[in-house]
């Protein structure tokens, strides 16, 4: 038994090489599912973190459904018996120069200390007299505020600095460490109320509350209390179907991964068929010979998990990156902090490994007991007879379309049926292959035949003879590319609706200040009112709100402003469903139709500051500015049902044909400029909408490269194992004159008539995945219609990585057969 | 005092309410308040008037506690700020019930309630409610902003659970902001974040809460009020504007409810209680090791005070008295050599590792009291963190005796400070 093992151990070292590509195969893939899975728990982690640190001790939050919250509200609160301690906040923006936008948190320094450590450590490090000045400034100082360390190293404040904000100069007193890396400015909750124009408004009022259900039920009316659990929930839900992309890109990772592990154990059998044919023929049995083969598959399968493992917590630290910029651009700031090493990468990594080995190797392994050690020594390999196999393998292929198409048509059910879908459709698919390399024989050979000659003829002829190993290989490099130009098509198509959308919704000549960014004065809405000239301000307010449980929004709008400039797109009807909108029924997106199954005609109850109202819903339109849903209405009902005069931006709106429109457009933003408001003309807003857009899919972008480079490695290892399996045929190849140069073009054209089949196959099935993406995928986790557009760009970069794979992969045999060729015998012949 | 080390006062050169005044530089500001704060506490020596202080001590705990919180909360944001407030120069001519509400342009006020309880079952409890004002600036920057700080109020709570032998504790602090602290003018509203202490119809109701603490009672004064010094004109110092103005009730009955943490339902107890009011502008001493304060009350309907000012020598200091107050509401002082107080036991804090006096025997040969006292638990320190970190004593205690001859049981609240580490730090 040992001499068997020790024998198949021996031949792990004879081929380095091919060992070495082999290791690196699974540990890639094993690398692209660790590194996302511990990407996304990293930004899951910073997500608690941020809130916990923010939260503090505070058990509950309570605001007004929209908008501030009157302070007088304090005082009830204070003698609420449920009421342990509680905290007031103002959280706002402000601008700092250069456009950087700063949180900036208005707190009570007697009554925070209850629940936040921020206030409380002023001065902490520092003497009793430095305390007690710096105590002393940031109460009686109006421009006094505390400052994050990393704001303070970043933008090289110190205590004692003045930081210009569009809130006029701060003075920074003190520096304290913020564990989340969120910038973060502290100033006194009567300086920030003066700060923000809030006088006798709140934000919110943090608690720590010792019996929740009697407290609820006293401030059940106008009120919204969230716990801290439900913070966190409600953030982790707006992260929700950009989590389920994540897990599903890792899990898509993965099965790349298993392919590549399966394509390597198969040539791992492959290639020790010949050894297993002589220690059968000298009396091994294959009881000892299967054992041999696994062990050797657990080595490669345990060493590269180890490696993938390690690789995979180097790759999570930049997918972390990627992912907290994603994040913070679309939802809420957040900085993952890489997690700490753990032995559980490792562990975790050769489980996988080892694992995915085992999967891999079986059907590789039920073809080892079936050799017979005569035939194999005679030199006819197996694989002959996989292509009688191959139309049953196709057959397979099609039920397991069948089953793809049967969970689309049940997507609606959850969204991890879609996902099995996707799965089945990307499995059917891979088993089309061989088929798909025995129809592309007979155009291949008359194409690589004249380019190449003799050698390109053989070189078809190869991968058909060999179709067992290389139908494989081009499934692992196929799926991998469909991916690649799936995502692409997907990301593409995604762009055009979103630019569509811009033009018939955004359609105002300038933009001053957005959602995310700091408040537009009433009075300023007020002062450009009375410009003459102006066609129509909208006046928007967005906020985030709690429907049926779920997180969703609520936009305000001037309804007479946008029907007259604006060119919605509407599921049904056309401009005449504003006219309802002005007297008080809302309209809702196709996100939140979707979500909450309310449609035209349907009634939806909102929570206003007194009780719950219920509102007519007269049109559903089309909007990718949330998955989360949007309900919108005009101002006056906003007004009525929230009592919040906020404004988080304003659209301008002029006349074509007016012929003042340049010198307009220079006085509002002249005037927007001198209050410190951002300003944006309609190019400048729809771009920065595409930048966030394209921010958003970097993950998935580096998704795409990650499944390339795991398709390179399945690609390279299927070529050099065809090209050391086939060695003494180079010796026959020698002595009816081959040059080395003639082998060289040889091994060149397998390589890349593998990567055409591979292309040409994902072309289809990458078009495919890009509708089933769209249609299914898209339309499940995100609620809204994408339209499919043909771009040819990620066809083009597909294509070329292809062809860029299949020549590199190709080199080390190449190079292999200019340094070994001229020794090449062909004694056993 | 070495809680008084730590009091460094430094100002905000920005904070400017009072621009058009001279500015001192800092560091001599410093120096004057501290200066101040410790002539003021020395200054309740009761040297000036016997009869004046026959509850000097009293005024003493309250003044040093109340000053000690204040100073080590808050600074004032501008040194001359001080010549602004108001000063007890004169005899006062009281007027109540405006006189019980808070007197604003003063700079520290505070209103001090400790009080006896028993429930049905005669089970002994013990209560603490005190409520703090100090003055930061005698004007808000912003009085249209409701945070815009004038003053800073606090309060500790603390319940003495003689059943169980349980000491709870708990403190508040916040600016008066929309509503959430306060003291009213025109009669006895104080507030701190739902801890209250309302005089209406001549009766005081006190309610505070926190966690299963909780407290609502209804005090009704059994004695008239007793005006220390010169009609409640109460020196500190030989200088003008030295001293506060003070009075007190020493017998207030007390009926109400009790939520103690461990048990369920609230109790209904009653018993009796001290309050007293004080409040002035230029009160400061200089430092001593701290003090032995107690306050009885004996079965016959006398009340005493008795108190032992500690020196850092280890002696006693010689102006350290007492106060009768007869059944009737009549009063005398106390001399030291009419006072014998033995010190009987000791017991040694786990949190603080102060070496508190545990029981007394206090001998009045004058008026023929001989009683001796014990706490009603051992551990009866407040070591407050989180609004001001200070460390004391304070605790309801029980004994008996004689008075003329009949034997008497007695109760009453200690105050013993200066025992346990200093109290150093601001938030």
């Amino acid at each position: 038994m040992k001499s068997v093992i020790r024998s198949f151990l021996r031949y792990l070292v004879r081929r380095r090489s091919l060992s070495t590509l082999h290791l690196l195969g699974i540990a890639v893939g094993v690398a692209a599912a660790v590194g996302m899975t511990l990407a996304s728990r990293s930004a899951l982690r910073s997500l608690e973190e941020a809130v916990d640190f923010l939260r503090g001790g505070a058990t509950h939050t309570l605001e007004r459904p929209a908008g501030p919250l009157e302070e007088e509200v304090l005082a009830r609160l204070a003698t609420d018996p449920a009421v342990r301690s509680l905290a007031p906040v103002i959280d706002r923006q402000v601008r700092l120069e250069g456009d950087e936008k700063i949180r900036l948190l208005g707190l009570d320094p007697f009554l925070d200390r209850e629940v936040r450590s921020v206030t409380a450590r002023i001065g902490r490090s520092e003497s009793d007299d430095a305390r007690q000045r710096l105590f002393s400034a940031f109460l009686f100082d109006p421009r006094a505020v505390l400052v994050d360390e990393g704001t303070a190293r970043r933008l090289g404040l110190a205590a004692g600095s003045t930081l210009p904000t569009s809130q006029g100069s701060l003075k920074v007193v003190y520096v304290f460490p913020n564990p989340t890396g969120e910038p973060l400015i502290v100033a006194d909750i009567g300086h920030a109320q003066e700060l923000f124009g809030l006088r006798g408004m709140i934000d919110r009022a943090d608690l720590v509350i010792a019996e929740e259900a009697p407290f609820r039920a006293r401030w059940d009316k106008g009120f919204k209390i969230e716990s801290g659990r439900q913070k966190t929930e409600t953030l982790t839900a707006l992260l929700g179907a950009f989590r389920l992309n994540l897990q599903v890109l890792s899990l898509f990772a993965l099965f790349v991964g298993v392919l590549l592990i399966y394509n390597t154990a198969m040539f791992a059998v492959v290639s020790r068929r010949r050894d297993a044919g002589i220690l059968l023929a000298i009396g091994a049995s294959r009881r000892q010979i299967a054992a041999a083969f696994l062990v050797e598959v657990l080595i490669l399968g345990t060493a590269g998990g180890a490696l993938g493992g390690l690789l995979g917590y180097l790759l999570s630290g930049l997918l972390a990156k990627v992912v907290g910029e994603a994040v913070s651009t679309l939802y809420f700031f957040l900085k993952p902090s890489a997690l700490p090493w753990s032995f559980w990468n490792l562990g975790g990594g050769i489980v996988l490994g080892a694992a995915a080995s085992l999967v891999g190797c079986l059907p590789s392994l039920l073809e080892l007991g079936r050799v017979e050690p005569v035939r194999v020594l005679q030199g006819r390999t197996a694989s002959r007879g996989a292509r009688k196999t191959t139309n049953r393998v196709a057959l397979w292929g099609a039920l397991c379309l069948a089953v793809a198409a049967a969970l689309f048509l049940l997507a609606s059910l959850h969204l991890y049926v879609g996902f099995a879908g996707a799965f089945a459709f990307l499995t059917g698919a891979s088993l089309f292959t061989g088929l798909a390399i025995v129809w592309s024989v007979p155009v291949l050979k008359p194409l690589f035949g004249s380019v190449m000659g003799l050698s390109g003829r053989i070189a078809v002829g190869n991968i058909r003879e060999n179709l067992g190993r290389t139908s494989v290989a081009v499934a692992a490099f196929m799926i991998a590319l469909s991916l690649s130009i799936g995502l692409g098509a997907m990301i593409d198509s995604f762009r055009t609706s979103v630019v569509w959308w811009m033009n018939s919704q955004l359609r105002g000549e300038l933009y001053i200040s957005t959602k995310g960014d700091v408040h537009v004065p009433e009075d300023f809405y007020e002062e450009l009112g009375g410009i003459a000239g102006i066609g129509g301000i909208d006046i928007f307010r967005n906020v985030q709100i709690t429907f049926r449980g779920k997180p969703t929004s609520v936009t305000s709008i001037d309804a007479s402003v946008l029907q007259r400039y604006d060119r919605f797109v509407w599921f049904e009807g056309g401009g005449e469903n504003w006219e309802p909108v002005k007297r008080g029924s809302v309209i809702v997106s196709e996100s939140f139709s979707r979500r909450f199954d309310v449609k035209k005609g349907d009634r939806i109850t909102l929570d206003g500051v007194d009780g719950p109202r219920e509102l007519p819903v007269t049109g559903v339109f089309y909007d990718y500015s949330t998955e989360h849903g949007v309900v919108m209405m005009d101002r006056s009902t906003y007004l009525g049902l929230y009592r919040d005069r906020t404004i988080n931006s304003l659209g301008i709106f002029i006349d074509e044909t007016n012929p003042d429109r340049e010198a307009l457009i220079a006085e509002v933003k002249r005037r927007a400029r001198a209050r410190g408001l951002p300003v944006a003309t309609r190019a400048e807003f729809h771009r920065r909408i595409l930048d966030i857009f394209d921010g958003t899919f970097a993950v998935t972008r580096s998704m795409r490269i990650l499944a390339v480079i795991v398709a390179f490695f399945g690609i390279a290892g299927a070529l050099m194992t065809l090209f050391l399996e086939r060695r003494k045929e180079f010796g026959i190849f020698r002595a009816l004159g081959f040059s080395t140069g003639d082998v060289a073009r040889l091994t060149v054209a397998e390589g890349v008539a593998m990567g055409i089949v591979s292309f040409a196959m994902s072309v289809i099935v990458g078009t495919a995945f890009a509708l089933i993406l769209i249609k299914v995928i898209n339309l499940e986790s995100f609620h809204w219609t994408v339209f499919y557009h043909f771009t040819l760009q990620p066809y083009l970069v597909t294509g070329l990585t292809a062809l860029a794979a299949s020549l590199a992969a190709a080199a080390y045999p190449v190079w292999s057969v200019y340094r070994k060729y001229p020794v090449v015998q062909i004694r056993e012949e | 005092m070495n809680f008084l080390q730590p009091l460094k006062i430094t100002i905000p050169p920005q904070a400017g309410h009072f621009t058009t005044l001279r500015r001192k530089n800092s560091h001599a500001c410093i120096r004057d308040m501290i200066s101040r704060l410790h002539r003021f506490l020395m200054s309740c020596r009761p040297t000036t008037r016997p009869l004046a202080c026959h509850t000097a001590g009293d005024l003493f705990r309250v003044i040093a506690v109340a000053v000690v919180i204040a100073v080590f909360v808050l600074l004032p944001p501008v040194c001359p700020a001080a010549e602004r407030w108001m000063e007890a120069t004169a005899p006062r001519q009281w007027s109540f019930p405006r006189d019980h509400g808070s007197h604003p342009r003063y700079r520290t006020e505070w209103w001090y309630f400790t009080g006896n309880l028993r429930d049905g079952r005669a089970n002994r409890y013990g209560y603490q409610l005190t409520f703090f004002r100090y003055g930061l600036a005698t004007e808000p920057r912003l009085p249209a902003n409701a945070w815009s700080i004038r003053d800073i109020y606090f309060a500790h709570f603390a319940l003495t659970d003689g059943v169980r032998k349980v000491f709870h504790h708990a403190e508040r602090i916040s600016r008066a902001g929309p509503g959430l602290a306060g003291a009213k003018r025109t009669h006895m509203d104080v507030r701190v974040l739902g801890w209250s202490a309302v005089m209406e119809g001549g009766r005081i109701d006190l309610r505070a809460s926190h966690e299963a603490m909780a407290l609502a009672l209804r005090l009704t004064p059994a004695k008239p009020a007793v005006f220390h010094g010169e009609r409640g004109l109460s020196r500190k110092g030989p200088g003008p504007g030295e001293a506060s103005y003070y009075y007190s009730f020493t017998d207030l009955r007390t009926e109400g409810t009790i939520g103690i943490p461990g048990t369920t339902a609230p109790l209904a107890v009653e018993g009796r209680s001290w309050f007293d009011q004080e409040f002035g502008s230029n009160q400061m001493t200089k430092d001593k090791a701290g003090w032995d304060w107690i306050a009885l009350r004996l079965s016959d309907g006398r009340d005493l005070m008795v108190y032992h000012l500690r020196k850092k020598d280890g002696t006693v200091e010689a102006e350290s008295s007492g106060t009768l107050v007869e059944p009737d509401g009549t009063s005398r002082h106390l001399p030291l050599s009419g006072i014998e107080m033995t010190v009987l036991s000791h017991w040694t804090s786990e949190k603080s590792a102060g070496r508190y006096p545990a029981a007394w025997r206090i001998r009045i040969p004058g008026a023929g009291i001989e009683v001796t006292v014990s706490p009603l638990v051992a551990g009866q320190e407040l070591v407050t963190k989180a609004a001001v970190p200070i460390t004391y004593w304070e605790g309801a205690v029980k004994g008996r005796g004689s008075s003329e001859g009949k034997d008497v049981t007695v109760e009453g609240y200690v105050e013993l400070t200066g025992y346990a580490g200093p109290l150093g730090g601001i938030f």
